[in-house]
């Protein structure tokens, strides 16, 4: 469906010299300086996958994006979208994507919701019967049709968010490009938008690509994981693998009677305080069964709490790893 | 194929007809602009000419009908391309023009043509009838100038968007481009025959005027209007109008397919 081939993409930057002397200079000579964004990107997605794009910020993800949309040409290397390379083909291939950004919209702030739809019906040559089929669906779904008569610039943010997703599927695309769909959202906007990934995935076999800082978003809806940091890819593969293989331990909480600190070989303490010890073990070497039944015999145990290694440690420690290397 | 891709750039249009419409009073400011400048010029010239003629038989009824008609043309040569593009790109909504199956340049003409359908009615039949009335009414010199004045409108149109969406184009790359827009304006202003028509200049300035695309955006249409001219001489340069448009249009062929791959979004 999408193939990313070596891409890379340099920006040319003029560097402004320090205080009034240096502003000046830079007036007459600039020094220009090449900052690559993306350094050499490949990677497939297929048909019908949600592919999660993360990476801190400034790492590159959203210049990847926005060259897979067609948006921004690239240095080098290509984006395929359905074999069509976009950059040279961008009127036609544009067709068959679908893009919202969190941060911006494509409403017209100036018109009610349906003239802008009905603006996309004509751009993209929506037959009309089409066009009412669609609308019927993202009713059911995320109930826009109390909305289409609303001027965009009364809506709230859950609302601007509802229309720009309509907007994107409107021309029934194979592939939806969501960058940061969930952010500034409310608990019920972000429960909304998620079923509506899901649905639209499950019922319509839309590929998703979203880019998202929310771990909430990457736990509910990702299967795949794509990690870039710097403008290069520092892990690609499942969710629960990626989770295996950075952070394979677990963390549990025992509390005691008293205040007394068993050890166990195989686990680490990470913390006691009052009659509460928190262990870090292997998920290979040890289970939690045998650890707690170990615990127990050394002293008698009051209650206890098992945690998996959260996403957000994952994130964490995938972002770290990239500092140091 | 080619009509409904046709009918998309229409609705395009047509969508920026209704917008304009919504901002009915952002229009009462620009008419009151106009009308000053143009009440204080045709007066300013009046003052000037007294019951006298210049050289070629103007007088101060030619002058007066000349400010008028500067001041409706200037309303058809409003264009909005440059700073659509510009603040495109300042506020990274350029993402969203690219991300449509549309050309952009498609686009940006065909709502630069919709904001001018709704300022035939918001701002050129107010001035017309403003100048009518505290003025003179602005009478073409012969019933038989029509056609030509037209064609000849349509041309000057042609340059002054070609202009405009050729110095938009920088706007792609470098962010602020306020200035240079501000000194295209006024260098359009002046030496296009908009205020001071070109036979007042000296005629060392006026023969490299006549070079440039400038004068034929304002200084021919006028001339034909009031007959400053002969058909012969208006003939000429009506082809050299003609050629300037053809250049232009291959200019800002070449430079659109460059632009458009050095764009920068902001933000996001």
């Amino acid at each position: 469906m999408i193939t990313v081939r070596d891409l890379h993409k340099e920006y040319l930057v003029s560097e402004k010299g320090k205080g009034l002397g240096g502003t000046l200079k830079s007036l007459f000579r600039n020094e220009k300086k090449i900052i690559g964004a993306v350094n050499g990107l490949d990677f497939h997605v297929n048909k019908g996958e949600i592919v999660g794009f993360i990476g801190p910020n400034g790492s590159g993800k959203s210049t990847t994006i926005k060259m897979m949309t067609g948006i921004l040409t690239p240095t080098s290397g290509e984006v395929l979208i359905d074999g069509r390379n976009i950059a040279r083909y961008r009127k036609e291939t544009v067709r068959k994507i679908g893009v919202v950004f969190g941060q911006r919209t494509q409403l017209n702030w100036d018109l009610r919701l349906e003239e802008t739809f009905e603006l996309l019906r004509r751009i993209y040559q929506i037959e009309k019967k089409d066009y009412l089929d669609i609308l019927e669906v993202m009713d059911s779904i995320l109930g826009i049709g109390e909305l289409l008569d609303k001027p965009v610039r009364q809506m709230s943010l859950g609302q601007r968010v509802k229309g720009d997703l309509t907007a994107a599927m409107l021309h029934s695309p194979k592939v939806l490009f969501l960058d940061e769909p969930t952010i500034g959202l409310d608990a019920g906007s972000k429960y909304a938008l998620r079923k509506f990934i899901k649905e639209i995935n499950t019922i319509r076999g839309t590929t998703v690509i979203l880019t998202t800082h929310d771990l909430g978003d990457i736990q509910e809806l990702c299967e795949r994981l794509i990690i870039i940091n710097n403008g290069v890819m520092m892990d690609d593969g499942n969710l629960s693998e990626i989770v295996e293989r950075i952070a394979p331990y677990r963390t549990l909480t025992v509390e005691y009677y008293d205040s007394i600190v068993p050890t166990h070989p195989k686990a680490e303490i990470l913390s006691a305080a009052d009659n509460v010890v928190r262990y870090k073990f292997m998920k290979r070497e040890l289970t939690a069964a045998r650890l707690i039944s170990d615990l127990s015999s050394l002293h008698p145990i009051r209650d206890v709490g098992i945690e998996e290694a959260g996403i957000d440690d994952i994130i964490r420690i995938a972002y770290a790893k990239t500092v140091q290397s | 194929m080619f009509s409904s891709s046709f009918r998309k750039y229409l609705f395009i249009c047509k969508t920026r007809i209704i917008r304009s419409f919504t901002y009915r009073f952002d229009v009462f400011g620009n008419i009151l602009m106009q009308t000053i400048v143009m009440v204080t010029t045709a007066f300013f010239w009046k003052a000037l000419f007294q019951d006298e003629t210049f050289r070629n038989g103007i007088t101060a009824d030619n002058m007066m009908t000349y400010t008028i008609m500067s001041s409706v043309l200037s309303v058809l040569f409003t264009t909005g391309v440059e700073r659509r593009i510009q603040e495109s790109v300042e506020k990274g909504s350029i993402a969203i023009d690219l991300m449509r199956p549309v050309n952009v340049f498609g686009m940006f003409f065909a709502e630069d043509l919709g904001n001018l359908i709704a300022l035939l009615f918001q701002n050129l039949l107010p001035i017309l009838l403003l100048g009518s009335l505290l003025i003179k009414v602005p009478t073409i010199v012969s019933v038989s100038a029509i056609p030509m004045f037209a064609v000849s409108v349509i041309l000057s149109m042609a340059i002054n968007w070609l202009t405009a969406a050729i110095f938009g184009m920088w706007a792609f790359t470098a962010i602020s481009m306020d200035a240079l827009f501000q000194v295209k304006k006024h260098l359009i202003r002046l030496l296009s025959g908009s205020i001071i028509p070109i036979w007042f200049f000296p005629k060392w300035l006026a023969g490299i005027l006549n070079a440039l695309p400038f004068v034929y955006i304002y200084q021919l249409p006028l001339d034909i209007y009031i007959g400053s001219a002969s058909n012969e001489e208006i003939q000429g340069r009506m082809l050299i109008q003609l050629i300037w448009v053809l250049i232009l249009a291959a200019l800002f062929y070449l430079f659109s397919k460059k632009s458009l791959k050095k764009v920068l979004v902001q933000g996001g």
